[in-house]
């Protein structure tokens, strides 16, 4: 078993949460909004909230904001 | 094999809350990439004189994107290497180019349309990841079930003897869980059991695995609270 991360982080489920779901389909949205300087929990409160809690989506989100960084601005042909 | 083209699910379950589906018409995402993403769009359509040149540039950039994002996750991949690495990374290209051009409607303008198209190349590469870890080393059963909890906490405030006395509490709590919410809580919060892995486990999705654990990590904190340890949560920014 692994160390024991403090409890209030280990027991995290906050009120507001979008879960998995609701976060798919705005999660580009979310990212550009944070690569712009906006605050996307201003617009997406409940996906801010999933985000802090949801090991899966947080590695869906960092890839995203990652690839939107470095990919951008590719135009077809 | 055919196990290898199965796309990362979509996940149907109810949501917890719900969130906005726009954010305003003069928003300055939309701006910036509007003539970018409708050209896009519009050569992708079936029958557009450039479309084949246009699916075959998307694939290409999706096909770059999946290399980086798995080498991005190498920390579960130490196992992969070599033409096993570049397969996942095609599988995931392609089976992202189809859900971008099966869902070409559903593109909304909420974004650049690549990063609403790199988020495909994300899902997939969840997806293969979890089964390429779950087939590798699949979770063993003492990830999923709790024999002890840890006798300790990282250094923080508050006196040792309380930290005891909460952790003895969130034992008999853990116990007091439905028999899902304690599979699920102990996997991932005391196991770091990826989630994706153990809904491969337990035959479900991330979302279902998801609803568990938070209702599992409410119930531990009423219980708690219940029995005189009240967990704060700390200014989560």
């Amino acid at each position: 078993m692994t160390d024991l991360r403090r409890l209030d982080e280990v027991l995290r489920a906050e009120e507001g949460d979008a879960g998995c779901t609701a976060g798919e389909d705005i999660l580009d949205a979310y990212v550009e909004l944070q690569l712009a300087g906006e605050d996307p929990a201003r617009v997406f409160p409940g996906t801010a909230i999933h985000l802090r809690s949801c090991p899966g989506c947080q590695a869906d989100h960092a890839g995203l904001r990652e690839a939107a960084r470095r990919f951008a601005g590719v135009e077809p042909d | 094999m055919e196990e290898h083209r199965v796309s990362a699910p979509r996940r149907h379950d109810q949501t917890l809350t719900t969130e906005p589906t726009s954010i305003g018409g003069n928003n300055v995402i939309w701006m910036q990439g509007r003539r970018e993403s409708e050209q896009w769009v519009e050569q992708l359509r079936p029958g557009h004189p450039r479309h084949d040149r246009t699916v075959a540039k998307l694939h290409a950039v999706l096909l770059r994107v999946a290399f980086h994002e798995l080498s991005r996750r190498l920390g579960p991949l130490r196992s992969i290497g070599g033409p096993e690495f570049d397969d996942l990374a095609q599988q995931a290209a392609d089976d992202a180019l189809i859900n971008v051009l099966d869902r070409l409607d559903d593109f909304r303008g909420l974004s650049r349309f690549t990063t609403w198209a790199y988020k495909f190349v994300m899902f997939e590469v969840s997806a293969k990841v979890a089964r390429h870890a779950w087939r590798r080393q699949p979770p063993s059963p003492h990830e999923l079930a709790i024999e002890r909890v840890p006798d300790s906490l990282p250094a923080g405030p508050g006196d040792r003897l309380e930290q005891q006395a909460q952790l003895k509490a969130l034992a008999v709590a853990i116990g007091e869980l439905t028999e899902r919410q304690r599979e699920v809580f102990v996997a991932i919060a005391l196991n770091d059991v990826p989630i994706d892995v153990l809904a491969i486990r337990l035959g479900t999705n991330r979302n279902a695995i998801y609803k568990n654990l938070f209702d599992a990590r409410r119930n531990l904190r009423a219980s708690m609270a219940a029995a005189g340890y009240p967990v704060p949560e700390r200014d989560a920014a």
